[in-house]
């Protein structure tokens, strides 16, 4: 019941954003500055339709694929180390700080001009990505339970037990908070990058020509495209996360002797 | 076990200065005494967590080795089902899974939790938690067992239900054991002999139990005189 009634309200306040949109776009009543949302349907089905549609797309998922895959590694493995060496957090802390308050776009035109557009996307979204996840990985790290380390070490836990039952179990919420956070940030940086650069292939791209050409419905359907992409990208994560807790439940469950009489 | 001349301190804080104690094999010592005094230093000498300043601490050749710990928390693995903690404290000694398998099997029954192998700690109560960590520490083949407050924190029902359970476990297989407590009555049921700290140099009172385990009764008249004096040992320390 409470489903549905969230899901309920969750439908009447997407259907009063696109109320919005429809009533602004008539009241403007131009196609330039806001169209309305037929206008902006066939322009979506227009823009499916053609070919280097799903190259665009595609080209925009491999750069934020390809940055949150080298965020979560890199940002896993710097942040475990600093979480466990002092000293080591110490010498990331003016890069991470730095990192952290540089805005996004000086990034970008920086980046712009020391590679070439493919990569300053993939660039861009590291740099803006890293940080969050590896802050997040270095207090994970940090705050791991001395008490059951202490009980590991007591009991002679191996390390391949320790690290399997202990260290990753507890840090999984702080790698899913790092990497979700990672991720959404990652699309929006990829994004603005190819907007910036204009690379051959690319959603942000596509988006910055509509609008050099005034064409306002087809910037609506990349950003629409771009906040589908968005939206799936963090439905697939939380079904993965999902997935992999069933996983584990089902594998303890399997380790467990059932056949055991008192 | 024996505690030999042995110094302690933390800054200004004189915890032990060449104190010494003996712990006969195979018997349990409860150690008592106000807050601050030790008491946790003690275990943690005798688990080799912590080196004395001076002094050392000896230990026969059967309580060689590892140690089995059993805190005032539980301290369980909660990404861990029941069987699983138990189990994980088994493998650096037993490389057959068979043999880990019976022998947490058998720790788990004797605490009364064979129905809840796959259950994962943060669905079961304190006292169901604290028998985990109980099959644990027997389960874990240590001849030495360091106890802290392990009972503390729970309703006396419960604390009579594991303190029973515990010693049907340690009869079965008696271990030197340091068991400390704020609870005299605790200290006198369960130990062989009672040690109450306060000075750094020496005990303020030790007291050998006599009385089988079995036999001892708190209301009987010499438990109540040693309980009387122990409380007031403690008031005045």
């Amino acid at each position: 019941m409470q489903r549905i009634k969230r899901n309920l309200v969750l439908l009447v306040s997407s259907l009063l954003l696109l109320l919005i949109w429809q009533v602004g776009s008539m009241m403007l009543d131009s196609q330039i500055l806001l169209p309305g949302i037929p206008p902006v349907v066939q322009a979506l089905r227009s823009l499916i339709e053609q070919p280097p549609f799903a190259h665009n797309v595609l080209a925009t998922i491999l750069r934020a694929l390809q940055s949150f895959l080298i965020i979560v590694f890199s940002a896993t493995v710097i942040g475990v180390i600093a979480g466990r060496y002092d000293y080591v957090s110490v010498a990331l802390r003016p890069f991470v700080t730095t990192v952290k308050a540089i805005p996004v776009m000086s990034i970008i035109l920086l980046a712009f001009i020391w590679f070439s557009s493919g990569t300053v996307p993939l660039f861009s979204a590291f740099l803006m990505g890293f940080p969050v996840m590896y802050v997040q990985i270095e207090m994970g790290v940090r705050q791991l339970d001395r008490n059951l380390e202490e009980m590991c070490t007591l009991y002679e836990f191996r390390f391949s037990d320790k690290l399997l039952h202990f260290v990753i179990p507890s840090m999984t919420s702080w790698f899913i908070a790092g990497s979700r956070t990672a991720l959404s940030m990652v699309w929006k940086v990829v994004i603005a990058a190819e907007v910036l650069t204009v690379p051959q292939y690319g959603v942000g791209a596509r988006m910055q020509l509509a609008q050099v050409q005034l064409q306002t419905d087809f910037v609506l359907s990349w950003t629409l495209i771009a906040i589908l992409l968005t939206a799936l990208g963090d439905l697939l994560f939380d079904a993965l996360v999902l997935f992999a807790g069933h996983l584990k439940r089902r594998l303890d469950a399997k380790g467990v002797p059932c056949n055991f009489s008192k | 076990m024996q505690f030999l001349e042995v110094s302690k301190r933390y800054e200004h804080n004189v915890v032990f200065d060449h104190f010494s104690l003996d712990i006969p094999p195979q018997t349990i010592l409860s150690v008592v005494g106000p807050s601050g005094e030790g008491k946790t230093t003690l275990l943690q000498m005798a688990a080799g967590l912590l080196e004395p300043d001076g002094g050392s601490v000896r230990k026969e050749k059967s309580e060689e080795g590892s140690v089995s710990y059993l805190f005032q928390e539980c301290r369980l693995l909660g990404a861990c089902t029941v069987y699983a903690n138990v189990e994980l404290a088994l493998r650096s000694s037993h490389a057959s899974e068979a043999e880990r398998r019976s022998i947490a099997l058998h720790y788990l029954q004797m605490v009364g939790l064979s129905d809840s192998l796959g259950l994962y700690p943060a669905q079961l109560s304190g006292g169901m938690r604290q028998r985990v960590a109980i099959a644990r520490a027997f389960a874990h083949p240590a001849n030495l067992m360091l106890l802290d407050e392990p009972f503390q924190s729970l309703d006396i029902k419960l604390k009579f239900s594991l303190v029973d359970a515990f010693l049907e476990l340690w009869e079965e297989q008696p271990r030197t054991t340091l068991f400390v407590t704020h609870d005299p009555k605790e200290a006198l049921m369960l130990g062989d002999a009672v040690c109450c700290l306060g000075d750094p140099k020496e005990p303020l009172w030790y007291q050998k139990i006599d009385i089988p385990r079995n036999a001892r009764n708190i209301t009987d008249t010499v438990m109540l005189g040693w309980e009387a004096t122990l409380v007031q040992t403690l008031v005045n320390a």
